[in-house]
């Protein structure tokens, strides 16, 4: 029958009992079979076995020291023995799987039984003088429990009722005494010789009665037990001996294996990300949607085309000279209306559909505006589904006047228009600039456009691909630089680049290069150098061209830049892009065959994210293992954990006096189990991460002129809050009592496990963004209070490692790569800014509300030591 | 003029015909307009009739109606089927209205409707299911696969076009293909409903080539009684294939189809610029619209007339000023007519026939109607989970609003929420206002999809003043499917069928017919490379693991001398044995080795 699955399945299953049974180990099953052999011979009634085998103080001498042993083995009644058997039967299969059944038998037979049966009969003889005949295996139930309340003593130490505190080791003490009430014709006297032994045990006083483990060896061997007995519990095969072992030595495992462990992780990640480059780790790029067909057809784009080529540049450049004459103001040309009614004219011409579109935006106190222009080849037979778009910015990503580009995108309009092969809608779309005239457009093709840009007029279907040209020089061009990187961090199918790479290097003969790499020869450093740079864009996830406002539409894009001094004119290039509009239009489904997450170490070699994610995941692993061991090492009383070590080196000392000089006065022996004290870290680190938006908001609103300063206030800034946050939290300044050392390890590992769990996350999306933030915060799994006694060392510790920290602090490393990269920061805050309010880059919340808090914690709790 | 006004007068002069040769029971007609287009595109526009009286129907004696297409409307109890092949789009920016006022055309892909005499709905169903399986064999399209999802019924968006006498007991069902690609296999069984079939007349122009490298096309079945007050009534069969050639790629020979760049002494320059040079060009796009005849475009020439038809009829009409010289082969005789633009010609019965049009210099041109709506509907927003439908409306009229009724038939995996229907109207003054969408929907018929049964249903009645642009959004959620409902080509996406507006135009005028195009929606797709992946890891992991443990519970391990030990007790193992396979034969088991 099944069970309903709201119910709670049955605690009991029968499956599991008959398991359970069918694997007790050798001594239980004796016992428990002797037991019931007696308890069958008792169903006789010439033979009283209960009076022959019983604990009668009075009977006992030397002659019937039997009864020490037969006692527990022997019942009054079925019920009895039941009772006692079901009771025994874990504990002492739980008792004979830690310590073997050789020790079992001679614990069992020998002390176990005899040392409370002789406590008994002391009590009840020498001083009760009375003789109560006891019976039954409730001694042993009893002795084993009280020597398991004292191990639960040991790492638990407490019960909490309501205000009060009771000892967990009192808890055979209440078991007994309620059995005593409960069941009449109970020895009580006999139960409590049981614990007391069962305590002394426990406490470890009776180890010496332990036959040495080289005898039992000794024994087993000769025997060969193992062999014949089944069921045997084997001295080697003791379980739980080294997890107990790890398990009383706290400071091993609280404190120094996750240190181990996160610096382990830490290194491991990096050597990982160092690995890619080799050749077993990486792979041959490939085309994995067959429709695509690379470089199969011919590309017939030349010949007269060219001339019409040139007519069109020179028509584009006398609009140009009207106002603009020399090289200089040439270059900085902007894009005219009256260049746009030309680029208008020619298509219509063309015989395009024509729409405009204008935009503006404004971000950190600059407004920019343009007006697109567009154009859209109907596919000849087509029924608007579907359209590939091409895109020639007036200004290329670089800022350079890309008047070829434009020049070319219109002569090939004409070409295409010609054409009835088009499965899809073409459209040609020209925009004034590369940042923000595609983001306005691709916006409002899917109507989610800010007021300040206008609607379009003119739509097609799905878009299945973007292609940027760029054409911004007079020379001839050596190879194809293709630049993939889109907003966030996202990528093009690689499908596409690997398309464009194979008709640049098949069909069209000339290489192709990526992330600026102009010289790869192919080496480790080269390939490595290719990785980083393409990290460095993704981590930093602007928009590296046109191409990149597309990406966050699912619509898979890519800039051909070429580059270089060489043969190949713009009619190669023009082919290059015939051929690759042939390969889109071939396509039955969206790009989808192909990797979306990969990292390209050469035009032909790529890692994808099944081999490159485990090195970020690990760097935030690190985190989210310190941030656990943190929490674990606060359930204790910190000096409970470094006491027990010594107290295990040297177990013959009492640790209550070494606890004086910490402070606070420890009661007992042991790992004490403390109340972690949540409400003030909790508070905190919740209160630092909102308070990341304050400069989240501040860098993405500021009038740009105002960002150096800003940035240089904000270093300020990260000097002085951690420090007063520290002596806030120190001197508990009113508001609260001074923080206790258990909050400031709950503090690090809040802010560590937020931080991990942010990191893991991102680590999917946007892997170089969640590696590069790792590796800066890594000092932060290892910074914590310093505990060092004297004082002047630990503020100069302290000192210093604030002083580091401040190093990497996010408005510091700004200005260091500003440094490095030779670009002001404010060009990069406005940039920044700009893509926050533009291309919708999230790079910002991550600094500043993940990494900053993050950060300032660190320096918080290093701040504490000096304090 | 225009293009539909003339179509239908055409239909009016030929229901005049068939008026006064109402005495024959069946006649047939077959009529071809031509009308150059700008941007050189020609639309040629094929007309075929046929009738035949009632009697001779339920009979089955055919003569100009296809037995065939008969047999199959008299067994699915159909009086009244439209059947629409349709590709490509209709530029209405440049060519003006359409064809027919759109009453001939139907939406990208395939488009069925037709009234089933049925007493019930279900029993309408059944049939209609018979009649979608019939025609698919008969038109080699996809048919059968009009199941209940792709069926709706639309309340007011079709009105029969035939006299029917028992009307209440007919059932109107209308389904549609938009992902149905329509090629030459379709083209075929057309051809073999005409009494000619394509030998003589002007079908024998129809080249599968030609017709389906027409930049819009579209080819229509229409089946109807027509009764006259008397109780006569006739059943009238009527075929059109209406197309838009480009002249310039239609011009190409089949052996040299490519547009190869041509050689630069004939580009033509304008020499105007002085930049002009040996190698520098701005090309000068031409004045004039192109030179064509028949053959160079159709790749053929008309075979004579179809014997079948009246020989008086003025088959072959074409619409350009009468002041611009048509050249046509011997035996044909042109008349004018008087709007000043068209001009028919009569054939000779066996002669080929051709038309040429040279190139020249001609400042009147016909005069393209504007169309009485624009309609564009796209997807909007982006994403796996939603997205939205915008719809808009614009009336190019400046004195007159314009009522219609706009009636969408969307798949059930797109859940619309008709709540967030939204209105907005941008008017003559360009400002864009939000208004209620009741303002604008007078009525509203909604039947929502049932997953999986059948798709939403929604027909509005709305009505767009003069000079105005209204767009209606509205938000929707996609499905996510179940795997095996996913096609081959799941990443390309999912057809929606294009939406139809019927304008009411007057009481008693043709009704117009306009169709959106046809809309790709992007669902949620697994990848499906995913389970041959999660296959292959799980049962490594498993084979790994728990072949691991399993080897750990059940294998013993020992020493090589406990393995002696274990040996040497053969007596003691012998014994168990016996007793194990005693006990097994005790309880008849099989022996188990353990």
């Amino acid at each position: 029958m099944a069970t309903p699955a709201a119910l709670p399945p049955l605690p009991f299953n029968p499956r599991q009992v008959r398991s359970y049974l069918l694997r007790l180990p050798l001594f239980t099953r004796l016992v428990l079979l002797v037991i019931l052999a007696f308890w069958l011979l008792e169903l006789q009634t010439i033979w009283s076995v209960v009076q022959w085998g019983s604990l009668t103080p009075d009977e006992c001498n030397l002659g019937t020291m039997y009864r020490l042993n037969t006692f527990p083995l022997i019942h009054t009644g079925f019920f009895h023995a039941l009772l006692n058997a079901m009771a025994l039967t874990p504990l002492l299969e739980r008792f004979e799987a830690e310590h073997g059944t050789l020790t079992s038998i001679a614990l069992f037979i020998g002390p176990l039984s005899t040392l409370p049966a002789g406590l008994y009969l002391l009590i009840e003889k020498m001083i009760l003088h009375s003789n109560t005949p006891v019976v039954g295996a409730s001694v042993w139930v009893f002795l084993l429990l009280g020597s398991e309340a004292i191990r639960t003593f040991k790492t638990n130490p407490y019960f909490s009722v309501g205000p009060y505190k009771i000892p967990t080791w009192t808890s055979p003490l209440f078991a007994c005494v309620v059995l005593s009430i409960l069941v009449s014709n109970v020895s009580f006297l006999g139960h409590m010789c049981a614990i007391l032994v069962g305590y002394v045990f426990g406490l470890g006083y009776l180890k010496f009665l332990v036959p040495p483990e080289k005898v039992l060896r000794w024994i087993e061997g000769k025997l060969n037990l193992l062999g014949r007995l089944p069921h045997y519990v084997s001295v080697d095969q003791k379980t739980y001996a080294a997890i107990r072992n790890l398990r009383n030595n706290p400071n091993l495992l609280f404190v120094r294996l996750p240190n181990l462990l996160s610096l382990l992780c830490i290194i491991v990640g990096v050597v990982w990300l160092l690995l890619l480059p080799l050749n077993e780790y990486s792979r041959h790029t490939y085309i994995s949607e067959n429709a695509l067909l690379p470089g199969q057809v011919h590309a017939y784009f030349s010949g007269s085309e060219q001339h019409i080529f040139r007519g069109y540049k020179q028509e584009l450049e006398g609009l140009l000279s009207e106002g603009q004459n020399g090289i200089e103001a040439r270059d900085q040309a902007q894009l005219t209306p009256a260049i746009s009614t030309k680029i208008q004219s020619v298509l219509e011409a063309a015989g395009l559909k024509v729409a405009t579109q204008k935009y503006q935006y404004s971000s950190a106190g600059i407004t920019h505006h343009g007006e697109n222009t567009y154009g859209i080849i109907h596919a000849p037979r087509g029924d608007a589904t579907e359209a590939i778009v091409l895109v020639a910015s007036w200004r290329t990503a670089n800022d350079e006047l890309n008047l070829n580009g434009v020049t070319l995108a219109l002569t090939l309009a004409r070409y295409f228009k010609r054409w009835s092969l088009w499965s899809k809608d073409i459209i040609f779309l020209f925009t004034p600039d590369s940042k923000s005239g595609t983001q306005a457009w691709i916006d409002a093709y899917h109507d989610l456009h800010p007021a300040s840009v206008q609607p379009l007029a003119l739509k097609s279907g799905a878009l299945q691909g973007a292609l940027v040209i760029e054409y911004p020089f007079e020379h001839r061009f050596k190879s194809l630089h293709i630049v993939y990187d889109g907003v966030n961090g996202q990528l093009p199918n690689l499908d596409l680049f690997n398309t464009a790479v194979a008709i640049a290097g098949g069909q069209m003969g000339f290489g192709s290069n990526l992330q600026e790499m102009w010289e790869h020869d192919d080496s480790y450093e080269a390939r490595l150098q290719t990785i980083l740079r393409g990290m460095a864009k993704q981590g930093l996830g602007y928009a590296t061209g046109a191409h990149s406002s597309f990406m966050p539409y699912h619509i898979d894009a890519i800039t051909l830049q070429p580059t270089g001094e060489g043969w190949e004119d713009e009619m190669a290039l023009g082919r290059t892009i015939e051929s690759l509009c042939r390969s889109l239009n071939n396509l039955l489904e969206h790009l989808h065959q192909s990797f979306f997450f990969y990292l390209l170490m050469q035009s032909n070699r790529f890692v994808s994210i099944g081999t490159y994610l485990p090195s970020a995941m690990l760097i935030a692993g690190n985190f989210t293992i310190m941030a656990i061991a943190l929490w674990m090492r606060t359930g204790y009383h910190a000096d409970a954990l470094s006491t027990k070590t010594t107290e295990s080196a040297k177990p013959k000392e009492k640790s209550s006096e070494k606890n004086s000089d910490a402070g606070k006065p420890a009661e007992i022996s042991g790992p004490a189990v403390a109340e972690r004290l949540l409400a003030l870290p909790l508070t905190l680190v919740t209160g630092l991460h909102l308070l990341g938006l304050v400069p989240l908001w501040l860098f993405n609103t500021l009038p740009h002129q105002f960002f150096t300063l800003a940035t240089y206030a904000f270093v300020a800034v990260d000097i002085v809050l951690p420090l007063l946050l520290a002596a806030l939290l120190a001197n508990g300044s009113g508001l609260t009592s001074a923080l206790v050392p258990q909050q400031y390890l709950l503090i690090k590992s809040f802010a560590l496990l937020l931080l991990g769990l942010s990191l893991s996350t991102l680590a999917t999306l946007n892997f170089s963004l969640s590696f590069m933030i790792g590796l800066l915060c890594a000092p932060l799994s290892f910074v914590s209070r310093s505990h060092c006694p004297s004082a002047s060392k630990r503020r100069a510790c302290a000192s210093m490692g604030l002083v580091s920290l401040n190093l990497l602090s996010p408005p510091t490393v700004l200005m260091g790569v500003c440094w490095y990269a030779g670009v002001s920061v404010e060009a990069v805050l406005t940039q920044a800014a700009f893509g926050w309010d533009v291309w919708g880059m999230w790079t910002q919340v991550v600094i500043w509300c993940v990494w900053w808090p993050a950060w300032l914690i660190g320096c918080v709790l290093l701040g504490a030591s000096i304090f | 003029m225009t293009v539909s006004s003339i179509l239908s007068l055409f239909l009016a002069i030929a229901v005049s015909l068939w008026g006064s040769a109402t005495s024959a029971s069946s006649d047939y007609h077959e009529q071809l307009f031509l009308e150059p287009l700008p941007q050189s595109s020609l639309l040629a526009s094929f007309n075929f009739r046929g009738n035949t009286s009632q009697q001779s129907f339920d009979n089955q004696h055919f003569r100009y109606f296809p037995r065939a297409l008969g047999q199959i409307l008299q067994h699915a109890h159909t009086k009244e089927l439209h059947l629409r092949f349709t590709t490509g789009r209709w530029d209405a920016n440049s060519w003006g209205s359409r064809p027919w006022n759109g009453s001939k055309e139907g939406g990208t892909g395939v488009e069925l409707w037709a009234w089933i005499d049925a007493s019930d709905d279900e029993e309408a169903f059944a049939k209609w299911i018979t009649l979608t399986q019939s025609l698919s064999g008969l038109f080699c399209a996809s048919l059968n696969f009009i199941d209940s999802t792709r069926t709706t019924r639309p309340v007011v968006s079709f009105e029969p076009t035939g006299n029917h006498p028992n009307a209440s007991s007919l059932h109107l069902l209308h389904g549609t293909l938009p992902g149905e690609v329509v090629c030459t296999e379709n083209l075929t069984p057309f051809l073999k409903l005409l009494p000619c079939k394509g030998k003589t007349g002007i079908s024998t122009l129809f080249d599968g080539h030609k017709l389906f490298d027409a930049a819009w096309q579209s080819m229509s079945v229409d089946v109807h009684p027509i009764c006259s007050s008397d109780g006569d009534c006739t059943v009238q069969i009527e075929q059109t294939v209406d197309m838009v050639l480009d002249i310039e790629r239609s011009k190409r020979t089949r052996d040299n189809p490519i547009p190869r760049p041509i050689p630069h002494e004939q580009l033509v320059c304008d020499t105007s610029k002085p930049y002009t040079s040996e190698d520098t060009c701005y090309p000068l796009e031409k004045g004039t619209d192109m030179a064509w005849s028949l053959n160079e475009v159709f790749g053929r020439t008309l075979n004579g007339i179809c014997p079948l038809t009246d020989s008086n009829d003025l088959s072959v009409c074409l619409r350009v000023p009468h002041e611009k010289s048509v050249f046509t082969s011997q035996g044909a005789s042109e008349l004018k007519q008087d709007d000043g633009f068209t001009r028919c010609f009569s054939l000779a019965e066996t002669e080929p026939f051709d038309l040429s049009i040279p190139e020249q210099e001609v400042h009147t041109k016909p005069p393209l109607d504007e169309p009485i709506l624009h309609a564009e509907r796209t997807i909007v927003g982006h994403g796996q989970e939603r997205g939205g439908m915008r719809i808009i409306f614009g009336n190019p009229s400046e004195t007159n609003a314009v009522d219609f009724i706009y009636f969408e038939s969307l798949p059930w995996y797109l859940r619309p929420y008709i709540h967030t229907l939204q209105a907005t109207i941008t008017g003559p003054d360009g400002v864009r206002r939000e208004i209620p969408a009741s303002d604008i929907v007078t009525e509203t018929f909604y039947r929502p999809a049932i997953d999986r049964e059948r798709g939403t249903q929604l027909e509005l009645a709305l009505s767009v003043p003069a000079a105005s642009t209204v767009t209606l959004t509205y938000d929707f959620e996609k499905a996510v499917l179940r795997y095996n409902e996913y096609p081959p080509d799941a990443n390309r996406g999912f057809n929606v069928a294009p939406a139809v507006i019927r304008v009411l135009d007057g009481e008693n005028a043709q009704p117009i017919y306009i169709r959106t195009t046809s809309l790709l929606l992007p669902l949620p797709t697994p990848d499906f490379s995913m389970p041959y992946n999660v296959i292959i890891l799980t049962s490594t992991v498993i084979a790994l693991a728990f072949g691991t443990v399993f080897n750990i519970l059940v294998r013993r391990v020992v020493s090589v001398e406990e393995a002696e030990a274990l040996q040497a007790q053969t007596l003691k193992a012998r014994l168990v044995g016996k007793v194990v396979a005693l006990r097994d034969r005790f309880r008849k088991k099989d022996t188990k080795v353990e």
